[in-house]
């Protein structure tokens, strides 16, 4: 798993608040460029005129005056040219934000959140985190154009109201080519003023993702741990098909949600043709999920004859179907053409019992989290 | 055992509360060809004297008779459901013909 | 932890539910169909029935739940079910306001086939008395293209109509010309018998992207048995007609139906296989239509519905263990019936449609100019019954052709929801009205369906299929295939 966040020593600093900044392992560039860089170096000479430089050398020797410097460890080494990370010059406190060579990055917007998923890998906190929704809008006027997607998440983004919609305009004005994922209880869209202000970004590939745990009511909302979520997220989601936006069902498989998966997706076909895709996902070990892993944890090989009638119930319908984070000796092999590689990069992994696998490159591997806390007893590697 | 005669005569009669007047007649106009009828209304019962026009056996009488008896429950029960579904049938026909041009002033409701 | 609530505090304490409109018929002794404001269906047993309907089901049970997700009844918990259910009942809807897709020219009454079952009577001799003329042709593009349906899909007939091929092609240049400003999706198709096709002929076909509909009744001796002509070789010339049709139009360019006759009963198997055998990857098993010569030469009383049934269910068997085998091959009429039961989807089959398809999904246009509301309905009128007649294409405007009393008067008395036993049978909504078969029987628009062969057709192949399902998780995995092609 790589090392996203972390505190990194101050070697020299002007006090000030956090910043974003994007990184450059060019020592020559143009000095009208290094203003807005920071410099990631091996070398113990720190050029000047860069915004910040972190240095893999404790003690630099610095013909600047201006730059804020840092000691980075080797656990980043993983940064290159492009990414963009928040610096905090009176800590130290560094994130990556964005990283150029990833086909995953994911922004998060809020931890704050109207559900209370059984499993959720983001546990909602309660307290004002507004900076983060401005630091996004900073973000997308930082990443590149060239960049291929971007996924917004949280907690629920949609809580900012208003606030996301500006963002979502924002990020079409400064990345008109890149496709947005927004990941959302889809709750919010109840609200069909809020659906068409959605609408109004005009955006040419948004699709939104909203996770439905049961055709049963009750075990969404159990699930979810919210009384009358089920609702308000299917009434959320004929809404946005009201106005034609682009809406992806997540089903995220475990204990609670696997007796009704094949029903789930019978209701799916049934009353939610006009969907975009749908998406079967395993569990991740993380957050709550650990907390209620009791009730939560079933190994995937148990119920992979599940899996596979559910997903033909959905083919059989002509939807788009994507599995995501499962190995592929837990799987049926009917499920072939829906089996995506999907873990990020930054948390994907595989274990001992692979070893020998003639698969490996082909498969989902691990959440990192899995490897550390819970994975299949059935782990086995393929060899023909 | 059969009878035959010129005028033979069955009486059917049918509770009122039951059976619309109106489904009975309809029923009886159906088998004009095999017997006229004399429908009388009187307080509680729809009184019908068939008259078979032509000889007929006993046997043949009774199933007349039976077929008259189930006539006019189709008849009744026709009536009402049509009545019932009304709406919903004139809803879905307007649908229908709706982008023909040919009813004009429909009122569908545009989704 | 703590935080986290159990199960039980998502659901209404509340025991009560209200019924959403539904309908129940027996499937066997122990269980019946349900079936919800938009057709879908569930099984269920007597008591749970009579438990739901009276209030008295427990909310703890693996019925309850079902019934619920499925749209049976709503309660406290959640009230999303009647949108649900309006979308979809709005959906099955949607493609009965397009109006007419499908356009029957007769082109000619003649043909050189003498088949005992046809409804069409065999004129073969006076060209200039039995060949639509150029000007009815063209009259009845102009309603053709009248229709507010997309997609218009113009199918020659007869008799035989490569007997009039000039006008076949007169009709289709024509038809394209007119398109150039409609904008229709146009399709032609030419149900043909194809003794008479030749490379000519088919290189229009080509030209235009005209497909060929054909017939075929099954293994040799049947097929000519049922359609004799000079030569007694019906069969042969269908088998190198189809081949050349492959030739020079293409694999998918030919279809074949066949027509069940008293001969056919017995042979289902062989029937399927003469299709596998010619490369047909369905099969469409039709009932022997009441009408013409069928009637007249009393071929249709030789045999009645519960022996086509038994046909019906040996070739859906012998077709379904193909499937199990690995050889794709689908029967047609399930997968119409099944697109209806396990969909939202309104296949716009003629035969099974309500309100009935008659001029709402398809119309003729006879040689003689007349219009008649369904293929049925003008062979009804062979047989000497005119009142599905609905005018003529040179006397008569659009609106008065489709706002006739012959038209409008049957499609309401019909309508398969206003009448008794339909209006509250679980199935209705996979069936149809069919006036003009009720007619033909039973001298009413509507008919007794208890004495009704269509309704005990209909109900029994509801039944088998959806029994079949329950009982077989790979037919239900094929069906469902079926249904949602």
């Amino acid at each position: 798993m790589l090392k996203l966040h972390g505190k990194l020593p101050v070697i020299s600093a002007t006090q000030g608040r956090p910043y974003l900044v994007t990184l450059t392992k060019n020592q020559s560039l143009p000095n009208a460029l290094r203003a807005q860089r920071a410099l990631l170096t091996t070398s113990n000479r720190v050029p000047d005129g860069y915004r910040a430089v972190f240095s893999r050398h404790f003690s630099p020797s610095s013909s600047s005056r201006t730059s804020d410097i840092f000691f980075i460890s080797g656990d980043y080494d993983y940064l290159d040219e492009g990414d963009i990370v928040r610096i905090d010059p009176d800590t130290g406190s560094m994130r990556t934000l964005y990283r150029h060579g990833s086909a995953h990055n994911t922004i998060l917007l809020t931890e704050q959140c109207n559900n209370y998923c059984l499993m959720c890998s983001q546990p909602p906190k309660d307290h004002d985190d507004s900076w983060l929704l401005k630091e996004a809008m900073q973000l997308v006027s930082l990443m590149p154009s060239s960049t291929e997607r971007i996924g917004f998440s949280g907690g629920e983004p949609t809580l900012y109201g208003r606030g996301l919609i500006d963002l979502l305009a924002l990020t079409k004005r400064n990345l008109p080519r890149t496709a947005v994922d927004v990941l959302s209880n889809g709750r919010s869209f109840k609200d069909f003023a809020f659906a068409k202000a959605y609408r109004e970004v005009g955006h040419p590939n948004l699709t939104i993702g909203i996770p439905v745990y049961s055709d049963d009511a009750v075990r969404h909302d159990y699930v979810v741990q919210a009384k009358g979520a089920f609702d308000e997220t299917i009434q959320g989601i004929l809404n946005l098909k009201k106005v034609n936006q682009r809406v992806e069902i997540r089903v995220v498989i475990h204990k609670q949600t696997i007796d009704r998966l094949v029903q789930t997706c019978e209701f799916i076909a049934r009353n939610l043709l006009f969907v975009d895709h749908v998406a079967l996902m395993g569990l991740e070990i993380t957050g709550f999920t650990r907390a209620n892993l009791d009730s939560l944890w079933i190994d995937p090989f148990e119920y992979k004859d599940i899996l596979s009638e559910a997903v033909q119930v959905l083919a059989a319908y002509g939807l788009n179907i994507s599995v995501y984070n499962h190995q592929l000796c837990v799987v049926n092999a009917d499920i072939a053409p829906y089996y995506r590689k999907s873990i990020s990069d930054w948390k994907n992994e595989l274990v001992e019992e692979c070893s020998g696998c003639l698969k490996q490159g082909e498969c989902g591997g691990f959440f990192s989290s899995s490897k550390m806390y819970r994975y299949s007893d059935n782990i086995k590697p393929i060899v023909s | 055992m059969s009878e035959k005669t010129s005028r033979q005569e069955q009486v059917v009669s049918f509770d009122s509360n039951v059976y619309s007047l109106i489904a009975v007649k309809k029923a009886a106009y159906r088998f004009i060809d095999l017997f006229a009828a004399n429908i009388e209304l009187g307080e509680r019962e729809i009184v019908c004297r068939l008259h078979f026009t032509q000889p007929r056996s006993e046997e043949g009488c009774l199933r007349a008779v039976d077929e008259f008896r189930k006539e006019a429950l189709d008849q009744d029960l026709r009536e009402r459901i049509k009545a019932e579904t009304e709406p919903v049938r004139n809803l879905i026909l307007a649908h229908a013909f709706s982008k023909t041009g040919i009813v004009g002033d429909e009122q569908v409701p545009k989704d | 932890m703590s935080k986290f609530q159990k199960i039980e505090f998502y659901k209404s304490p509340k025991a009560e539910y209200r019924l959403l409109p539904f309908r129940f018929t027996p499937l066997d002794d122990s269980r019946h169909v349900l079936t919800n404001l938009a057709g879908e269906y569930l099984l269920a047993s007597r008591a749970t029935v009579e438990d739901l309907v009276n209030h008295r089901l427990d909310k703890t049970s693996a019925s309850y739940v079902d019934l619920r997700s499925r749209h049976f009844l709503v309660d406290d918990d959640t009230s999303v079910a009647p949108e649900l259910l309006a979308i979809k009942v709005r959906t099955s809807y949607v493609r009965l306001a397009e109006f007419t897709g499908l356009h029957i020219f007769v082109v000619s009454l003649r043909c050189e086939h003498s088949c005992p079952y046809c409804q069409v009577s065999r004129q073969s001799e006076d060209k200039g008395k039995f060949d639509m003329s150029p000007e009815i042709a063209s009259a009845s593009l102009d309603l053709t293209f009248r229709s507010p349906s997309k997609n218009i899909k113009i199918e020659f007939q007869g008799g035989e109509p490569l007997l009039n091929v000039d006008l076949i092609k007169f009709i289709v240049i024509e038809a394209e010309k007119r398109n150039k400003t409609a904008g229709k999706n146009l399709a032609f198709v030419i149900a043909t018998n194809l003794a008479l096709v030749t490379k000519e002929i088919l290189a229009f076909c080509r030209q235009h992207a005209i497909l060929i509909s054909t017939s075929l009744d099954g293994p040799e001796s049947l097929h000519n048995k049922n359609r004799p002509r000079p030569g007694g070789n019906s069969h042969q010339r269908a088998i190198e007609g189809i081949a050349l049709v492959r030739q020079e139009l293409g694999r998918d360019q030919v279809s074949a139906l066949m027509t069940t006759t008293e001969a056919s009963l017995g042979q289902v198997e062989a029937i399927v296989d003469e299709y596998l055998k010619h490369g047909f990857s369905g099969i469409f098993f039709r009932p022997l239509s009441p009408y013409g010569f069928a009637i007249k030469t009393k071929t249709y009383r030789a045999y009645n519905a519960d022996r086509w049934l038994e046909f019906y269910k040996q070739g859906l068997e012998y077709i379904i263990d193909l499937n199990r085998r690995g050889i794709e091959f689908v029967e047609y009429h399930a997968a119409t019936v099944l697109a209806k039961m396990l969909t939202n989807d309104d296949p716009g089959f003629v035969d099974l449609m309500s309100p009935a398809g008659m001029a709402i999904a398809a119309v003729v246009y006879n040689y003689d100019g007349s219009v008649y509301a369904s293929d049925e309905s003008r062979m009804l009128a062979e047989m000497g019954e005119e009142r599905f007649k609905l005018g003529d294409v040179l006397e008569d405007s659009y609106e008065a052709i489709f706002s006739s009393p012959s038209l409008l008067e049957p499609l309401e008395e019909s309508f398969a929801y206003s009448v008794p036993m339909c209006n509250d049978c679980a199935f209705e909504p996979f069936c149809g009205a069919d006036p003009v078969f009720h007619y033909g029987l039973q001298k009413d628009y509507v008919g007794r369906k208890p004495e009704s062969e269509f309704c005990h057709r209909n109900m029994t192949v509801f039944k088998y299929l959806i029994r079949r399902m329950e009982e077989d998780s790979f037919v239900k995995r094929l069906f469902t295939k079926w249904g949602t092609r």
